[in-house]
């Protein structure tokens, strides 16, 4: 399918049937796409967007899962912070980008907040949902085995709310690496997003369909990569919902 | 109940009022960066009298509400039609695996050099990011529904059409429904990052403007604006979901 819809759109532009100002066929696509890997600046972007992704969306999960362990568990927590954080959360990451840009500026520093920011969210709320779903019988027995809050926490809690984190960990990881790509388009002024900025602006319209393709295989990447992780680390009952297409 | 619920929330407000009210002592009101809560009314304000906010959020609604309901459309679509047919499913599988996982924002600047800076780019790229929920659900709906629903269809000889608005949609509305709240918030911030990324109009256009002129107090002012905005859409597309259930409840009795 994908690949008659290349040739398809292949012939339609060489043949000139539709003529779309700026739109290259896949083969000048391809062309470009040698070019940028010859250079090594293509590798060097997906890097930094990699990196960037990776480490906040890692940073990210720590403190969601660490203050949605603490809201779960804490019903005085809960009630008394609860809907700041519904408020805080139905604002729009994005409109944080300007606030970010003009509080940090150009900077690495004001990509990461962004990310590690927009990041957050998915991991808090799930893992607040998968804590206060446990049934009470399981928090009975660590009582009963008289374990440690802690241990309570890290052998009966943890495993139990892990398919509700999991699902969160997936969806915060694709929301870093959007959050990233935007942040580099308008702020920072380095991979992927400010690659199809720049080449946008150079009028290089093949360059950029490269940056498109190549940040949507990075979205495909990184969804398979936690999926295989997660089948690897972790039994399989608890996988189900991650490894689900 | 409902009066201790409604207690309960104002009281989980408590740090954030908090959070604003140390911010509006400690905050210094020509802060460039941290300015004080109350000077955000002034710039908000300001706005108003300019003749700028309300024009700007009607865009954005505007832009929103077309694009979620082109969504809709396209997806319940698609959705039926790769639920019904195994084959159609498999000839697109991975085509959409690619597209969705394509991040919105790299459409952006391909959409504006291809469509230009105009109201359908905007509707365009809102379409592209919100339709994959939506189409995902139905689609899954379709293949979660009872054979004998359709063969019951079948055995009736009913239409290729009564089948499909009789049966086919009826029974699958609340996995649409389902689809459409999850592709709400998508939408909307889609909307704002086109609007911001390509300054055309909207609130998206004007907090960047804000932010590119030096002017934090608007930025934050517009910060809540469109929290609020999303807090409406939210609790709306909620609220329909509610009414759905309530008749498919109805129904059943």
């Amino acid at each position: 399918m994908l690949l008659a819809l290349a040739v398809l759109w292949e012939v339609l532009v060489r043949f000139k049937v539709a003529e779309i100002q700026f739109l290259p066929a896949p083969s000048e696509i391809a062309t470009a796409a040698q070019d940028a890997l010859a250079g090594g600046e293509l590798l060097g972007r997906i890097a930094h967007t990699l990196g960037v992704t990776i480490l906040g969306w890692g940073i990210a999960s720590t403190i969601g899962v660490a203050l949605g362990l603490l809201l779960g568990l804490s019903p005085l927590a809960y009630r008394y912070s609860m809907t700041s954080f519904e408020v805080t959360r139905a604002i729009p990451p994005i409109t944080f980008v300007p606030a970010a840009l003009l509080v940090f500026g150009f900077s690495l520093k004001m990509e990461l907040v962004l990310v590690i920011y927009g990041g957050i969210w998915p991991v808090l709320i799930n893992t607040i949902g998968g804590v206060r779903s446990i049934a009470p019988e399981l928090r009975d027995v660590g009582r009963m085995l008289r374990l440690s809050r802690l241990e309570t926490i890290r052998k009966v809690v943890f495993p139990a709310a892990l398919p509700a984190i999991l699902v969160g960990l997936r969806l915060a990881l694709s929301l870093c690496l959007v959050l990233a790509i935007v942040a580099e388009m308008v702020g920072n002024p380095a991979g992927i997003g400010n690659g199809l900025i720049s080449a946008r602006q150079a009028l290089q319209p093949a360059l950029m369909f490269v940056y498109v393709i190549v940040a949507g295989l990075l979205g495909v990447a990184l969804n398979a990569g936690l999926r295989a992780s997660a089948r690897a680390l972790l039994p399989g009952n608890v996988v189900k919902d991650v490894a689900a297409p | 109940m409902t009066q201790r619920l409604r207690f309960d929330s104002l009281l989980g407000l408590f740090p954030l009022v908090l959070l604003l009210g140390a911010w509006q002592l400690l905050g210094d009101p020509e802060s460039p960066f941290f300015p004080a809560p109350s000077s955000w009314w002034p710039a908000l304000f300001k706005l108003g009298q300019g003749d700028k906010i309300i024009p700007a959020i009607l865009d954005t609604v505007r832009t929103f509400g077309v694009g979620l309901l082109g969504a809709t459309v396209l997806g319940v679509a698609l959705g039926l039609s790769i639920g019904v047919s195994r084959t159609v499913g498999r000839a697109v599988g991975p085509t959409f695996e690619f597209a969705r996982a394509l991040p919105p924002a790299a459409i952006v600047p391909v959409a504006s050099l291809l469509l230009g800076f105009d109201e359908t780019m905007k509707v365009v790229v809102v379409v592209l990011a919100a339709l994959w929920p939506i189409l995902l659900n139905t689609s899954s709906g379709v293949q979660e529904l009872n054979p004998v629903l359709l063969d019951t269809a079948r055995s009736l000889r009913l239409s290729r059409r009564r089948t499909l608005f009789g049966v086919l949609v009826p029974s699958v509305m609340p996995a649409i429904v389902l689809g459409v709240r999850v592709a709400t918030p998508i939408a909307l911030v889609i909307t704002l990052l086109v609007e911001y990324l390509t300054a055309v109009n909207g609130l998206g256009a004007l907090v960047g403007d804000a932010q590119r002129t030096f002017q934090p107090a608007k930025v934050y002012a517009l910060i809540v604006i469109t929290g609020v905005l999303s807090l409406v859409v939210n609790s709306l597309v909620r609220s329909v979901e509610e009414a759905v259930r309530r008749r498919r409840v109805g129904e059943r009795r």
